[in-house]
Parts: C-alpha cells; sequence; structure tokens
C-alpha cells in the first residue's frame, strides 16, 4: 500500500512510529492499517533487516483482539524466518473487554510466540504508553524493555486497585518509568524523552543485529581510572568506557548498581561487559544484582555475544537482608548462567576477587575463556587480614592490644607468602597471565578473537527467560 | 528539589566531608563509610546546596538510612 494515504497527523498511529523507527523510507508494512489494533512490517535499521510492529492507541486505547494478536504473533514468527531482530512499540490498554475470552486467547497466543522466539531472534520491546495487562506481560517476556516518559506498564491499573484493595495509587506509582527502572526492574532503560528512547532503541538494535567481527584495538592506560588507595571504592563505569570502543550502551543504569551489565563494542565487535561497581555497596555481589547478570549473560550467550567480565569483588554482602532476600537462590542462577557459556568469555581481575564472589565472577573454574589479573590483583578466600584473624584468632588475643596490628600486619603478610599472591594463581592455572592495565584491552581483545576463531560462537542454544 | 541521600547498605561513618551549606556537584561525595574492609563514598546524585546532614562519624547506618538532604 501507499503510505502517502495514510495520515501522519496523529504521532502515535503505528506507521508514523514504525517510520519514526526504521531509517527514513524504508519501512514496508506487512498488511495495511485496519481496525485490528496492530500495524507490523520490516524495514532497515542503521542497515539492518529489523521487524518491528506497533500496537494503536487510537484504536480502542490499543486494545488487544484477536485478530491484532494474530498480526503481533505473525511478526514475531516472520522474525524468525528472517534471522532478524524484532521490535514492539506497545501503548495498549490490554485485553479488549468486548471480545472476552478470545482477546485473552490471543494475548496467550503472543506470549507463546515471544517465548518461542526466545533466544532465536533479539525482541525488543519500546513502551510509550499505557501497557497494562496483557500488554504489560508482552514486553517482560522480551529480551530488553525500554521505556519513554509516558510509559505505564502494570498488571493491574491504579483504579482497580483502589477498588478491590482500598489501595491508594496512581499509575505513576504502579508502573511509571521512575518505579520499574528503580524498583522492579522489568525497565532496562528509562528514556527522558520519546526522541531518546526511539534513539537508543535503534542503537541497541543495531548492536545485535550487526555484531561485526574483532579488527585493530587501541591500547588506552586503564591504571588511571582507580584510586591509588587500594581500600577506596569508585565507580567502575568509566573503566568500562575505557575498555569499549566508544559508545556504551548501559542496561538497568538504576536498579541493582552494584553491578554494571553493558552493551559495547571492542575493537568493533558487539561484547556484553559485566562488572561490579564498589561505588555501590562496595561492589558486592547480593541477590538483585547476580540475577540482573545472570538475565544478561544469558541474554548476550543466547546472541553469540562474547562477554568480558571486570572483577573487583569483595565478596556477597553479608546479613539477614540478603539471606531473606534469597541471595543463595538469585546467586545460584549467577553460577548456572556462566556456566552454561558457550560465548567466549574473558575475565580481568582488576583489584580483587574474595570467596564465593571470585568463583561467581566468572572465574577459571566457570570456564572462563581466559582470566586476567592486574599486577596488583588480590584473588583469595578472604582478604588476608581477615584471614589471619580467624587462623591466628588464639594467637592474636595473646598479644596486648596495642601491639596488635604489628602482629596483625606481619601474620598478613606471612599468609600471603605461604598461600601464595598472583603468581600462585598463574602457577594452579586459575589466571592465564598477569597483564598491565595499558596492556589489557588489546590481551582481552586478542583472547575473545582467538576463542572466535576456534569455535563458532554458537547461537540459539537457550531461550532467555526473563529472569 | 530536594534529593534525600540514603545508605546503601549497613556500615560505619568513618568520615563526614561536607558541611551544611555547602555546595556539592554530581557524583560529589557527602560522606565515607567503613565497610567490608572498604571506604565507601556516599555521592550526591544532583548537584546543590547541602540542607542537612543526618549522620555523625562513628555512626552506625542501616540499609535506607537517611545521611544527607541536598536542594538543588
Amino acid at each position: 500500500m501507499s503510505l502517502s494515504t495514510i495520515d501522519r497527523t496523529d504521532s502515535r498511529t503505528p506507521v508514523s512510529r514504525l517510520s519514526r523507527f526504521f531509517d527514513p523510507d524504508t519501512l514496508s508494512l506487512f498488511a495495511s492499517a485496519d481496525g485490528s489494533g496492530v500495524v507490523a512490517g520490516q524495514g532497515l535499521v542503521d542497515g539492518n533487516e529489523v521487524v518491528a510492529f506497533a500496537t494503536d492507541p487510537t484504536v480502542q486505547g490499543g486494545a488487544m483482539g484477536r485478530d491484532g494478536c494474530a498480526r503481533i504473533v505473525h511478526a514475531i514468527e516472520s522474525a524468525v524466518r528472517m534471522s532478524c531482530p524484532v521490535i514492539g512499540i506497545w501503548h495498549s490498554g490490554g485485553a479488549r473487554l468486548q471480545e472476552g475470552v478470545a482477546s485473552l486467547d490471543g494475548v496467550g497466543r503472543v506470549f507463546a510466540a515471544t517465548v518461542r522466539a526466545s533466544g532465536r531472534v533479539p525482541q525488543i520491546s519500546l513502551v510509550l504508553g499505557a501497557a497494562a495487562g496483557g500488554a504489560a506481560y508482552g514486553p517482560a517476556l522480551t529480551d530488553l524493555v525500554i521505556t519513554g516518559p509516558d510509559a505505564k506498564v502494570f498488571v493491574t491499573g491504579p483504579d482497580v486497585v483502589r477498588s478491590v484493595t482500598g489501595e491508594e495509587c496512581t499509575a505513576d506509582s504502579l508502573g511509571g518509568p521512575e518505579v520499574h527502572s528503580t524498583r522492579s526492574g522489568v525497565v532496562h532503560l528509562a528514556c527522558d524523552t520519546d526522541d531518546a528512547a526511539f534513539d537508543r532503541t535503534r542503537a541497541i538494535t543495531a548492536l545485535l543485529a550487526d555484531q561485526g567481527s574483532i579488527g585493530h584495538v587501541a591500547e588506552r592506560e586503564l591504571g588511571d581510572l582507580l584510586p591509588e588507595n587500594p581500600r577506596r571504592a569508585y565507580d567502575v563505569r568509566p573503566l568500562v568506557a575505557g575498555l569499549l570502543d566508544d559508545e556504551v550502551v548501559e542496561l538497568h543504569p538504576k536498579w541493582a548498581r552494584n553491578i554494571v551489565t553493558a552493551l559495547g563494542r571492542l575493537g568493533g565487535r558487539t561484547v556484553g561487559v559485566v562488572a561490579n561497581n564498589p561505588l555501590r555497596r562496595g561492589g558486592c555481589l547480593d541477590a538483585l544484582s547476580a540475577e540482573k547478570a545472570s538475565r544478561f549473560v544469558r541474554m548476550c550467550d543466547s546472541f553469540g555475544i562474547p562477554l568480558v567480565v571486570l572483577v573487583d569483588v569483595p565478596g556477597y554482602l553479608p546479613g539477614v537482608g540478603q539471606e531473606w532476600e534469597g541471595v543463595v537462590r538469585r546467586g545460584a542462577k549467577l553460577l548456572y548462567a556462566f556456566s552454561e557459556c558457550t560465548v567466549p568469555r574473558v575475565t580481568v581481575v582488576t583489584r580483587k576477587a574474595y570467596g564465593g564472589a571470585y568463583i561467581a565472577m566468572n572465574a577459571r573454574c566457570l570456564g572462563a575463556t581466559a582470566v586476567y589479573a592486574w599486577p596488583t590483583a588480590q584473588l583469595a578466600v578472604m582478604g588476608a587480614e581477615a584471614a589471619v584473624g580467624i587462623l591466628h584468632r588464639r594467637q592474636l588475643a595473646e598479644v596486648p592490644a596495642q601491639r596488635r596490628p604489628d602482629v596483625m600486619a606481619e601474620l598478613a603478610e606471612e599468609h600471603v607468602r605461604t598461600v601464595g599472591g598472583i603468581d600462585r594463581a598463574v602457577e594452579l592455572g586459575v589466571v592465564d597471565a598477569v597483564v598491565t592495565p595499558a596492556t589489557t584491552r588489546g590481551a582481552v581483545a586478542a583472547a575473545l578473537a582467538d576463542a572466535v576463531a576456534a569455535a563458532r560462537v554458537d547461537k540459539n542454544v537457550h531461550g532467555n527467560i526473563p529472569l | 528539589m530536594s534529593e534525600e541521600v540514603r545508605a546503601e547498605m549497613v556500615a560505619n561513618v568513618w568520615k563526614v566531608v561536607v558541611g551544611v551549606g555547602d555546595s556539592v556537584a554530581a557524583g560529589d561525595a557527602l560522606v565515607i563509610l567503613d565497610s567490608m574492609k572498604m571506604e565507601i563514598p556516599v555521592i550526591s546524585e544532583e548537584g546543590g546546596t547541602v540542607a542537612s546532614i543526618a549522620v555523625n562519624e562513628g555512626d552506625v547506618v542501616q540499609d535506607g538510612d537517611l545521611i544527607a538532604v541536598v536542594d538543588s
């Protein structure tokens, strides 16, 4: 059909939103816009073929009926046949009440199609208005959820909540971008404007669709990005940016901030980065950060995106709160995610890797492709002083209080000598090599390039359940 | 607009590095906590003026406790 006959005055219509998403003049519709409330088509994003669909808020508030849902299922199945990403632009009040259970059946078919395609092609959701009920779970089942400022994602709207339980709430407090990007973790990226949301969705789509191959990597002095004082916490994000070529797309930047998950390119190739962030909770692993990282690792593994893991972790966050939040159950997901990984994954220990968290951050024992350590890195069950505090508890108790720090320091030094520092880790083979901060980019890129050359990066190894 | 800066973990307050009335930029440390054998700065997310500080050096703070209020 000719696009020129369509009313473009309403910027919320599917055609206008799809045109805005794709490269100019590349949208080709699968079927003309009708009363189904969904329009789908294909086009280009930075020259890459991509399928997209959009719900129509100008038809019954975007409510989803059986026909519209069939359109979405068709779009997803087309993307799988074409092996390309599928993007859903959501603005919908949920299932069409008038259609009764037929609409529920349709919505359920969208869910099932999304799951069938999970891990096979990237699925990204851009939410620009309400996405309620069934329209909330549509995006939630996909790999990534990006929102504009007017997004509202919830299972039950404020009016129903009020009448059923009496709880006072607003659409924003239930499911606005702030809530989902800081508390629930539903949203990977909350954008301040629709323009920014379109831009970010396009950038991520391009990173996933055109992964490229590793080319020349210029070295950078990354050591300056850590504080001189080894006890001082710092923001790891400049280090992540320093490792990657230029653009960094951080996912979940305001949720579970003690771990950073980001997509970018290294030597031109798309990679995923997982990094402890000492500025937040000391960089400890905890229930939420482990879960956040697990889902990211599994997404990258699904789509053949190699991983770089930057480690500076003092351990798991201790305490009643964490145990009750399920740090055992959720922490186990990260062990599972890394162990199951088939993509090349290179670990760099920048400062410390202690205890169970050492293992969870893609240690050699979980199957890391390569493990590098900076010259001052420490790999241990715990810090030397904490270790001697336990191992020599009685001896230390007998020492007069004023002499205790000195004795402690001596014992700690001896402890490091016996259990071994970084040299011992290299000897054991749990660290492949000590690399300087200034040669890290090249070392990581070379290890990834070798691994990619040795074994084709497997795609479609598993689905990407929204952990 | 005022920003309530809260502790993100159980910790000891090691140093208070700003005073009421000081102006701070986004990312500036307000206090430094001691936890997990580390010095962990608590930063202001937005720039502004320190309106109040809710902790003293040596205090123990719990996850979620108020550290300071910054007016922007």
